[in-house]
C-alpha cells in the first residue's frame, strides 16, 4: 500500500514533533496558497452500506482494501481512534439510539477496530474527550447504553481514554501547527495523540450550525482537552479536571492558561464561524489524521444538537481515505454541497470553509477533480441534506453570533 | 388517626370564614395547620366536626434539616426551609431563564434527597416538607404543584400543601385557573394516596453514601446526595452517627465521605463488605486505614485501587472538593452497567427506584421538573419481568407497556407524559 500524501503512516512523535517543527520554520517562505497548491490528494473510498448489520464488516473491509488495505499502515502499530461521541450520551432524537443519529454508530467503531486488529495494530486506543467530562469513556458509552466489551472483544489490545484532561499521561503533548496556523500556532493535547504510531478519526456525515459541516475533520475539534482550552481552566496552568465545554475557542472569550500557546491574534473575530473552522484546520495540521472514516449509513439533518429541524435520514454510505481533507470533500459533495464553496454558500452560509482553511495549510485538497474516488460514484450516491432535512435555522446559536473584535 | 395517614395542609391566613372549607371537599387533605389556633376560631371548630386533624403549626416542632430533633417522640418529622422543586430560575425570576448546574444541564432543586436522609434518621416517622414559593417566584400552574407534591412523595413524603397567594386568594373566589390548579392539586394527592403502599417499598441503590452528614461534614455529604441523585446514580443513605449495623446487602460500593476515622464496629463491617466482594471508596485521608493488597488498574483517575478480599478499595489520591466530581467518581467506580435501569431524554426527570423486600415489584418514579411534557423518554432494561405497568397521575388506571427490541436490548419507550409518571415492574 501507498501513502504517499501521508506525512508518516510510521509516524513518531518525535519525528510528527520534528517535522512540524520544520514546517513551522518554512511558514515565511512557504505562503499559505502554495501550499494549497501543493496540497496532496489521496483516493476516497465510497461504499455503499444501507445497515450496521451484516453488510457493515464487508463494506468496511472493502473501502479499506480499495485503500490498499490496513496493514501496511497499523501493523505492529499503536494505533489512537478518535471517535465522534458529542453531547450528552442520553439525548436521543426521539427513541433514536445516539449511534443512528449524532455519534459514531458502535458498529462502525467495532468493525474498524476489528479490521484493524486483524491487519495487525498492536495496540488500539479508543479516544474521545466528552463534553465537560473526566468520566472514563466506556462509562459515556454506557450511558449512551452501549456495552464497551463490543469493542473489548473486536480486537486484542483494545484501550479507552478520555482525553478531555491529562487523563493517563503525565504531561500534555505540544503539537505546532505547520505553517504557523491560522487561530493557534500550537495545541497542548492530551499524550494519547502523541503516543501514536497512526491516528484514525472516525467522524459522522452531519451538518453544524457553526462549521456548516462535520465529517472527520471536525471530529478532531474534540480532541482539544477542556482542561487547557475550556470555559473553566485555570490562568496560568491546565486544570486537573474539565470544567465547562470549548466555548473559549467558539468565541474567544478568553485564552488558554499561560502555560499553552494562545491565539495568534486576539484580534481576530470572535465569531464562531470564523474560529471554528480554524481552529479544525489547525487542529488536522498538527495532529495529522491517517485513516479518515466518515459514518455516513445513518445520520440527522440539521445539525449536531437536537431541534425542531433535526431529522433522522439514512444516506446509506461510508467514506474513508488517508487524507482528511480529501475524505470529507467527498463526504461534502454526496451530502449535496460543493467542496469548493465558501463562506455565504451552502453548507457555510455563517462560517468559513474547514475545507479550504485546512487546504490552505497544505493538508489535503478539496478539489474533486484532483482526488480519485473509487467504489460508488458520487453522482449516483449524492444525498441531499437540505432536501432531506427541514429548513435550516436561519442563525447560528447565540454563543456563535459575531461579536465585537478584540474582547477576551 | 394515625399520623402516617395525614395528608396536612397550611390553612391559608386570609381563609378565615368557614365556607373555605368547602373548597377541600372531595380532596385526600385530612390534616388542617393553623399557624395559629387562637386566630383560627370557628373555622378549627367547624373543621374538627367534619373530620379533619386539626393542628397549631408550632405543635409540629417544624424545623430546617439541621436543627430538626430525631430523637424526640414527635411525629410526624417537620421539615422546613427547603426550596420549592423546580429548575432553578435565573436570579431575575424569569420563567425563560434557567441557572445551569456543573453538568450544563439545568440546576434543579429537589427535595428528595432530604426525605432520604431523614427516613434513615427517623425511621417509619411520617416525614412532611415545608417548601412555599418565594415572594418574587412566577405563580406556580397545576403543573408546577404536581411536581411539588411529587417530588415529596416519590421519596416517601408528604408536602405540607401550601398555596401561593394567587391561587389562596383565587379559589374561594371561584377563579377559573385558580380551580383549574386546584383540581391539579387534588388529583396529584389523590393518585398518591391510592399508591401509598410504594412509600414503604425499599430504596434500590448500587452505592451507600456513608457520612454523619452533620459538622464538617455536612457540605460535601449532603451534597453528593443531592448530586449523585441529580445524575441518577441510585444509592442508599448509611448514617454513621449510627449504629453500624445498617445493611449493606446488595450494595456494589460504599462511598465513606467523611475524614474522620470509622469507629472500630464500622471499620470491621466495611471491611468484611470489601473482603466479600464489595469496592469500599475513601478518602485520602484514610489511605491507611484498610490493609489492601495488589494494586489494580483504575479506570477512574484519581484513586488508587487494590484488591481486598474478593472486593477492592478505591482510595482518593486527591482531596475531595467538589462533590459533583466526586458523585461523578463513585458513579463510575461502581460503574453504570449495574443500574437497574438507563434512561434517554430524561435530562430533566428525577429517577427513584424501589422494590418490595423480596425483589418481586420493583418501582420506578420519573419526577419531571420541565414545564413540557415528555414525548419520547426511553428505559433500557436489563432484566427481563413478568409484566410492566405504567401509571400517570389522572388516568384511570395503570397502562400496560411491552418492552421493544433496540439493537439487541430491551426498552421501553414511554407514552408522553407531564411532571410525574411511574412504572411497576413484575416478575
Amino acid at each position: 500500500m501507498r501513502h504517499p500524501q501521508v506525512t508518516g503512516c510510521d509516524l513518531t512523535r518525535r519525528s510528527l514533533l520534528g517535522n512540524a517543527g520544520l514546517a513551522a520554520l518554512g511558514a515565511g517562505v512557504l505562503s499559505r496558497s502554495a501550499a494549497a497548491v501543493e496540497a496532496p490528494a489521496a483516493r476516497v473510498a465510497l461504499v455503499r452500506c444501507v445497515s450496521y448489520g451484516a453488510d457493515l464488516l464487508p463494506a468496511l473491509t472493502r473501502a479499506f482494501d480499495s485503500l490498499g488495505g490496513l496493514e501496511g499502515l497499523v501493523k505492529g502499530k499503536t494505533v489512537a481512534v478518535k471517535i465522534n461521541l458529542t453531547g450528552n450520551p442520553d439525548a436521543r432524537l426521539g427513541y433514536l439510539p445516539i449511534g443512528r443519529t449524532t455519534w459514531t454508530h458502535p458498529m462502525v467503531i467495532a468493525g474498524t477496530v476489528h479490521l484493524l486488529g486483524r491487519a495487525g495494530a498492536r495496540r488500539i486506543r479508543l479516544l474521545e474527550s466528552p463534553w465537560k467530562s473526566a468520566e472514563p469513556v466506556e462509562e459515556y458509552m454506557t450511558a449512551a447504553g452501549w456495552d464497551p466489551a463490543l469493542f473489548l472483544g473486536a480486537a486484542a489490545g483494545v484501550e479507552f481514554e478520555n482525553t478531555n484532561f491529562l487523563g493517563f499521561g503525565k504531561r500534555y503533548i505540544r503539537f505546532p501547527v505547520p505553517h504557523g496556523g491560522h487561530l493557534f500556532p500550537a495545541f497542548d493535547l492530551n499524550h494519547a495523540y502523541g503516543d501514536c504510531d497512526v491516528f484514525v478519526s472516525i467522524g459522522k456525515m452531519k451538518e453544524h450550525l457553526t462549521a456548516g459541516i462535520t465529517l472527520s475533520m471536525k471530529n478532531c475539534f474534540g480532541i482539544t482537552p477542556c482542561t487547557i482550552y475550556g470555559d473553566g481552566a485555570p490562568e496560568d496552568e491546565p486544570g486537573l479536571l474539565p470544567l465547562g465545554g470549548r466555548y473559549p475557542i467558539h468565541t474567544g472569550s478568553r485564552q488558554p492558561p499561560r502555560s499553552s500557546p494562545p491565539e495568534i491574534d486576539p484580534h481576530s473575530p470572535r465569531q464562531g464561524g470564523y474560529r471554528v473552522p480554524r481552529c479544525v484546520a489547525d487542529l488536522v495540521a498538527a495532529r495529522p489524521v491517517h485513516l479518515a472514516i466518515i459514518d455516513g449509513i445513518e445520520a440527522q439533518t440539521g445539525g449536531e444538537g437536537i431541534g425542531p429541524e433535526t431529522r433522522h435520514v439514512k444516506p446509506g454510505l461510508l467514506v474513508a481515505g488517508t487524507n482528511a481533507v480529501c475524505v470529507d470533500a467527498v463526504g461534502t459533495a454526496v451530502m449535496g454541497f460543493d467542496p469548493m464553496a465558501d463562506r455565504g454558500t451552502a453548507p457555510f452560509e455563517f462560517c468559513d470553509s474547514t475545507l479550504r482553511l485546512a487546504e490552505e495549510l497544505g493538508v489535503g485538497t478539496r478539489d474533486l477533480q484532483r482526488i480519485e474516488v473509487v467504489g460508488s460514484r458520487i453522482e449516483d450516491v449524492v444525498f441531499d441534506y437540505r432536501k432531506a432535512g427541514a429548513a435550516r435555522a436561519g442563525a447560528p446559536p447565540d454563543y456563535d453570533r459575531p461579536r465585537p473584535p478584540g474582547r477576551g | 388517626m394515625s399520623s402516617d395517614r395525614l395528608v396536612p395542609f397550611r390553612w391559608p391566613a386570609a381563609w378565615t370564614g368557614t365556607e373555605c372549607l368547602q373548597v377541600l371537599a372531595g380532596s385526600p387533605i385530612n390534616c388542617l395547620v393553623f399557624d395559629r389556633l387562637s386566630a383560627a376560631g370557628p373555622v378549627a371548630t367547624q373543621a374538627r366536626g367534619a373530620g379533619f386533624t386539626v393542628l397549631e403549626w408550632s405543635t409540629l416542632s417544624a424545623a430546617p434539616l439541621s436543627e430538626v430533633k430525631w430523637g424526640s417522640s414527635d411525629s410526624p418529622i417537620a421539615i422546613t426551609g427547603l426550596p420549592w422543586p423546580r429548575i432553578k430560575l435565573s436570579p431575575a425570576g424569569r420563567p425563560d431563564e434557567v441557572e445551569a448546574g456543573p453538568t450544563g444541564a439545568p440546576w434543579i432543586d429537589s427535595n428528595s434527597w432530604v426525605v432520604r436522609l431523614a427516613a434513615v434518621r427517623a425511621a417509619r416517622r411520617p416525614i412532611w416538607l415545608g417548601f412555599e414559593t418565594a415572594r418574587n417566584d412566577p405563580s406556580p400552574d397545576a403543573a408546577a404543584y404536581t411536581t411539588a407534591i411529587a417530588d415529596s412523595a416519590a421519596a416517601g413524603a408528604r408536602w405540607m400543601i401550601r398555596l401561593d397567594d394567587a391561587l389562596s386568594r383565587g379559589l374561594p373566589a371561584g377563579n377559573a385557573d385558580a380551580l383549574r390548579t386546584w383540581h391539579g392539586i387534588v388529583d396529584a394527592l389523590a393518585f398518591f394516596e391510592a399508591n401509598r403502599e410504594w412509600a414503604a417499598w425499599e430504596p434500590w441503590g448500587s452505592v451507600g453514601i456513608l457520612s454523619t452528614f452533620t459538622g464538617k461534614d455536612e457540605f460535601l455529604s449532603q451534597e453528593v446526595l443531592n448530586l449523585a441523585a441529580r445524575r441518577n446514580l441510585l444509592y442508599r443513605v448509611l448514617d454513621r452517627s449510627m449504629p453500624s449495623s445498617q445493611n449493606l446487602r446488595g450494595l456494589r460500593g460504599v462511598l465513606y465521605v467523611d475524614n474522620d476515622s470509622p469507629s472500630a464496629s464500622w471499620k470491621a463491617q466495611l471491611s468484611a463488605f470489601a473482603e466479600e466482594g464489595g469496592l469500599l471508596i475513601v478518602p485520602q485521608a484514610l489511605a491507611s486505614q484498610f490493609s489492601a493488597g495488589n494494586s489494580l488498574h483504575c479506570p477512574v483517575l484519581g484513586y488508587d485501587l487494590r484488591r481486598l478480599g474478593k472486593g477492592s478499595v478505591a482510595t482518593a489520591t486527591r482531596d475531595w472538593d467538589d462533590p459533583y466530581f466526586l458523585a461523578a467518581d463513585v458513579h463510575s467506580l461502581v460503574q453504570r452497567r449495574h443500574d437497574p435501569v438507563r434512561l434517554f431524554n430524561a435530562g430533566s426527570v428525577w429517577e427513584h427506584y424501589s422494590t418490595t423486600s423480596g425483589g418481586s415489584r420493583a418501582l420506578l418514579q420519573l419526577v419531571s421538573f420541565t414545564s413540557r411534557p415528555n414525548p419520547s423518554i426511553s428505559v433500557a432494561l436489563p432484566h427481563t419481568w413478568r409484566s410492566i405497568s405504567m401509571y400517570v397521575i389522572g388516568a384511570a388506571g395503570p397502562a400496560a407497556l411491552t418492552p421493544v427490541k433496540v439493537e439487541g436490548r430491551s426498552e421501553l419507550h414511554l407514552p408522553e407524559f407531564s411532571s410525574y409518571a411511574a412504572v411497576e415492574f413484575r416478575s
